[in-house]
């Protein structure tokens, strides 16, 4: 079996995700559009080559419906020969695309491919598309299922993270961002946004708040606590009936911020990378997929990382870096005590707390910044892993060439 | 039985008159009849000799309900769902002759008798307040069968439709009005058919809003972010009320949602598949047997003392009027018709009584229930006063004091003095025996207890404690005073607690034992509720106190002598109240500590105390010993003659301290559980937790005669 490997990553900057929002203006077709051309540029690409592009799209109705993959590809002049494939992992689908990708490389039966993912929030807001894991009353009670907040908030409680504790990890997060985007760590595979004139729209992540202090965060009132007085908080006391009340610790300065961007990975295998030209600077290691309880819900990080471990032969010390998305606090604190992992090679350049979790983007998006980091410390590992809705976890381990 | 009549505008006048019935009813009988009656209609409109139809009834009643006998008994799915969808195509028949429909509703229409009036073009109700109109299938377990979800979503839109259906709320004609569910009120019922004919002649649309291309659900569908946002909050509204216990509002809330996203038709049809479902389920059987069954067994006074007249009383004396539980109980009598004397140690302190009783009418006057006028006159049918000899045309005086023995009797001696022979006294005391009381009583004959709860305006049950002088006649008088003010009288043995604060302890000693077997006390409360009772067994002794739930557990150690075992819960209670003096909420301190701003929180320092601490744990065990130890109380109290009958025990438990409604009361409980699986299980919670899992010997016999052994109803197959 052949090796799958990563050519190149980039992605859009980080648009706040409101009508505010600088990226709110484009529609999500230019998003994924600029994102696919500028990988074409970047890399001399003759697209007829490629032969499918897997893209994560959360939300993919309204402006990202109708299959917006393949919308994309045709936008951005690509070859008719290139397929377009939407999936839905929800807050992994980015990754999820780079794995399916991987796969179809590792098996053969692909030579070259783009993965990535997409999230105009802005345009298309969480929910829209409103299915039953969100609306339907009878699915919601069979299950106990809560608003993602409250089971971040539950996790805290039971794993007796304090306000403290979260607000703490959010700090570090904004910091950490703060310094590596003033170190230009993230300027290699971002590319700016122009209008059709060429003129900039936006070339940094606009959501995050370098001036954020302990203070600030202290401040912030808690975000999920009226919607769990409606019900949820004794929704959750269905199946975890040995907690008291549910400590709402999570605010909108601990959790991930709402924004706009796409992202996208160019994958092949050895001999096709070799024949045009594409320089390897991974591979993929191992994969990894875990579903957990649902009401918890966002504690799949850790089997999903269990398990890409254990397809690759490895051990948790043999991960040079990580990236768990901060979707919010509670759940990189719990991933991190799940593995045992040093605070200093855990998402070591922040993260969406200080930065925004563009949903179906994000997985595609870690990916990238995690390669990069691997090659400016010059390591040779890296685990990118999230946290899903419904219950589940996506794990992918890549190493350096 | 339906009578035809056209007029010289071509209105036609449906009256329904069911024949050899008092009332009438919705069944195959009248779905038959209406057949000719349709095609006549029809066969009338194309020769153009039909401008519109009228339906009423030359009933005293408009229409009432289905055949709960039937709903109780059926366990066929594909006849119930057959019916249903035969009441719904009759439905859809009369409301589509081609012209518009007026139902006149002259008197009541409920239930499925109900639905019809839905669907019928207008609505209009004799504005007479004895009239109710609604739709309570709800509070037996179920939900309208005959399209009355989707046609109330469609006039009224879902978050309205939600609310009335799942409320089950009867209303008033001028409440129906203003609540939407009927278009117009006439003065009496001649001026009622004038006002239907008018409408007709003016009105030009004979179909329906969903018979309409185009038209659309008021307020929008469950495809709309608004409307699907309001149904998920209501799900988790729902959740955390009634932990997925109730299957009917359940389905309410999803009928409206999957059929407000289909046609009509096709909605009417996903509510009869859930109707279907919810009529077969445990707990719907459990709710008819428990609120009709059980409940007009007391209603007919099956337990009352025969052979003694009616008694209508018309004053009542309440002493401790300015107390909660004298005003709640002056409130009740009033509103039910009765004058009465409020006395308290002064005219001042009887007069916040009163204040209650304002303070209880004013929001109904705010909401157009009640007009000034009336709560005025209410008002003034109330006597204040510090001086007994008010009482001298009282047919009965309730004394509501405070606890203390001494000072009932003392209260009572007062009162006594004015009262003659025909009236009676009534003590309500919650721990102190009727017997002891009556010692000092002028006429002990006419002395009994009346147990009311607190909030003693709202909880629907009385227990009549019947002391050993207690005559039969002041037993049967004391029924009917209970009944006239609309509330459930079960009659008990003066015996500690009586029979609801007896069983409602058993619960929580049992979480007690819980904690002090060092299981977490969230886990202890959290299943408390999860099973089903309105709050977890530790909070519920922090509101009574410690030493009341000590006390009793004493008087029932005194009661048997030797042969008492005691309760490994009491051990635990010493604790807490010797060692640590935490004896409830009115001290601020017990099994949780209170904050200033009212919250409480359970007391940290518990999982100190009690243990060893165990986390993992067995949750149907802990809920079936929470439920099972009230269950076997209740029998015992059966059996020792502390309560006479399957109905009051039933109807006792779910009213007087919250029993689960859905397993229909303390001993339909074992005909949910099924009688051999009850027996089984109480003997493997007997062997493991001890011999307060003993299963008496009035069992076996009890559950015979509820007629209600699961199998028979294939219940438990």
């Amino acid at each position: 079996m052949s090796d799958a490997f990563i050519f190149d990553a980039l992605r859009t900057p980080r648009g706040r995700g409101k009508t505010n929002g600088s990226l709110y203006e484009v529609k999500p077709l230019d998003l994924l559009g600029t994102a696919l051309e500028k990988l074409r540029l970047r890399n001399q690409l003759d697209t007829k080559e490629v032969d499918d592009a897997i893209i994560g799209c959360v939300t993919p109705t309204d402006d990202q419906g109708f299959n917006i993959a393949k919308a994309a590809l045709i936008h951005a002049g690509w070859h008719q020969n290139v397929g377009g494939l939407t999936i839905n992992r929800f807050c992994a689908s980015g990754l999820e695309a780079v794995n399916l990708a991987a796969a179809k490389i590792k098996i053969g039966w692909s030579d070259l491919m783009v993965a990535g993912g997409l999230e105009s929030m802005s345009r298309v807001p969480m929910g829209s598309d409103a299915g039953p894991l969100m609306y339907d009353p009878e699915l919601i009670n069979r299950a106990d299922y809560i608003p993602q907040g409250i089971s971040a908030d539950l996790i805290a409680t039971i794993e007796g993270f304090s306000r403290e504790d979260v607000d703490a990890f959010a700090l570090n997060s904004h910091q950490r961002a703060a310094e590596a985007m003033q170190a230009g760590y993230f300027a290699k595979s971002l590319v700016p946004i122009y209008d059709r004139s060429g003129l900039l729209i936006l070339d940094h992540d606009e959501y995050a708040r370098p001036d954020t202090d302990a203070t600030i965060l202290q401040r912030l009132r808690p975000s999920f606590a009226a919607t769990g007085a409606l019900g949820f908080d004794e929704m959750a006391l269905h199946k975890y009936p040995l907690v008291e009340k549910i400590n709402h610790v999570h605010t909108a300065g601990n959790s991930s911020g709402i924004v706009d961007a796409a992202a996208v990975v160019l994958m092949g295998s050895k001999e096709k990378g070799h024949a045009l030209g594409l320089k390897p600077r991974a591979r993929i290691l191992s994969i990894g997929n875990a579903s957990v309880e649902p009401t918890l819900m966002l504690t799949g990080p850790g089997p999903a990382a269990q398990q890409a471990l254990h397809h690759a032969k490895m051990q948790s010390k043999d991960i040079d870096l990580w990236e768990c998305n901060e979707a919010f606090a509670a759940v990189v604190l719990k991933f991190q005590r799940d593995l045992n992992i040093p605070h200093e090679r855990l998402n070591v350049n922040g993260g969406a707390i200080a930065m925004g979790h563009p949903l179906g983007a994000t997985g595609a998006i870690l990916i990238g910044t995690l390669l990069d980091e691997m090659e400016r410390r010059d390591v040779q590992t890296g685990l990118v892993t999230l946290c899903v809705g419904g219950g589940m976890g996506v794990a992918t381990i890549i190493e350096r060439i | 039985m339906i009578y035809y009549k056209k007029d010289t505008d071509n209105i036609v006048t449906l009256t329904l008159d069911m024949k050899g019935r008092p009332r009438n009813v919705i069944n195959h009988e009248i779905f038959e009849a209406f057949v000719p009656v349709l095609e006549q209609l029809k066969a009338d409109k194309k020769r153009g000799a039909l401008k519109g139809v009228i339906l009423t009834s030359g009933k005293k009643t408009f229409l009432a309900g289905g055949d709960l006998d039937y709903l109780y008994q059926t366990n066929d799915p594909a006849e119930v769902f057959a019916f249903c969808e035969k009441m719904k195509k009759f439905l859809r028949d009369l409301e589509s002759p081609g012209v518009a429909v007026v139902a006149a509703l002259n008197g009541s229409a409920i239930a499925t008798g109900f639905e019809v009036a839905l669907a019928c073009h207008h609505r209009i109700a004799v504005d007479d307040r004895r009239i109710v109109l609604g739709l309570p299938e709800v509070e037996l377990g179920l939900i309208p069968g005959g399209g009355g979800i989707v046609r109330l979503m469609w006039l009224l839109g879902i978050e309205k439709a939600n609310h009335i259906v799942s409320s089950g709320q009867l209303y008033s004609p001028q409440e129906a009005l203003r609540v939407g569910i009927i278009d117009d009120l006439a003065p009496n019922q001649k001026e009622m058919l004038e006002m239907a004919k008018d409408w007709l002649l003016n009105n030009k649309e004979s179909r329906r809003p969903w018979d309409k291309s185009g038209e659309r659900i008021p307020g929008g569908s469950a495809k709309d972010a608004l409307v699907a946002d309001f149904i998920r909050a209501e799900a988790a509204r729902l959740a955390a009320k009634t932990h997925h216990n109730y299957p009917a509002p359940q389905a309410i809330l999803n009928v409206l949602s999957e059929g407000s996203k289909v046609d009509f038709d096709t909605a009417e049809r996903i509510e009869s598949r859930y109707y279907t479902q919810l009529v077969m389920s445990k707990q719907c059987k459990n709710m008819i047997k428990a609120f009709w069954f059980d409940s007009n067994y007391i209603r007919h006074g099956l337990n009352r003392p025969r052979g003694f007249g009616k008694f209508r009383p018309k004053k009542v004396g309440v002493i401790g009027a300015g107390g909660m539980m004298g005003s709640g109980i002056a409130y009740a009598c009033l509103r039910n018709g009765l004058d009465v004397v409020m006395k308290d140690v002064s005219k001042l302190i009887a007069e916040r009584g009163r204040e209650y009783v304002r303070n209880k009418l004013n929001p109904l006057v705010q909401s157009g229930e009640m007009s000034s006028a009336e709560r005025d006159q209410l008002l003034k049918r109330i006597i204040t006063t510090e001086d007994p000899r008010e009482f001298e045309t009282c047919d009965l005086v309730i004394e509501a004091v405070f606890e203390n023995a001494m000072v009932k009797q003392k209260v009572t001696k007062e009162a006594e003095a004015f009262m003659d022979e025909y009236s009676f006294m009534a003590s309500n005391t919650i721990s102190i025996p009727i017997t002891k009381l009556a010692e000092v009583s002028m006429r002990p004959d006419n002395y009994v207890g009346l147990h009311f709860f607190h909030p003693a305006d709202e909880v629907p049950l009385v227990e009549i404690v019947r002391g050993a002088r207690t005559s039969e006649e002041t037993v049967a008088r004391a029924f009917d005073f209970v009944k006239a003010i609309k509330k459930t009288p079960i009659i008990v043995k003066d015996d500690w607690g009586f029979y609801a604060a007896r069983v409602q302890n058993t619960f929580i000693l049992e979480g007690i034992t819980m904690l002090k077997e060092g299981y977490p006390p969230a886990l202890i409360e959290n299943l408390g509720r999860q099973a089903g009772m309105p709050k977890g067994a530790l909070a519920l002794a922090d509101d009574l106190g410690l030493n009341l739930v000590l006390n009793y557990e004493r008087q029932a150690g005194e009661h048997y002598g030797p042969k008492y075992i005691p309760h490994p819960a009491v051990e635990a209670l010493d604790k807490m109240l010797q060692e640590f003096t935490r004896p409830g909420r009115n001290k601020k301190a017990g099994f949780y500590e209170y904050t200033e701003d009212g919250q409480r929180h359970l007391w940290p320092e518990l999982s100190t105390h009690f243990g060893p601490q165990l986390s993992a744990f067995e949750r149907q065990e802990l809920i079936d010993r929470l439920l099972i130890s009230q269950v076997l109380e209740a029998v015992w109290c059966m059996q020792e003659g502390v309560i006479n009958s399957i109905a009051a025990a039933n109807l006792g438990s779910i009213y007087g301290w919250g029993f689960p409604a859905f397993k229909g009361g303390t001993i339909q409980y074992i005909a949910d559980y099924g009688l051999e699986a009850f027996v089984a299980r109480c003997k493997y919670l007997r062997e493991k937790h001890g011999s307060r899992f003993r299963v008496p010997k009035k069992l076996k016999e009890l559950v015979k005669e509820t007629e209600l052994v699961g199998d028979l109803l294939g219940m438990n197959s």
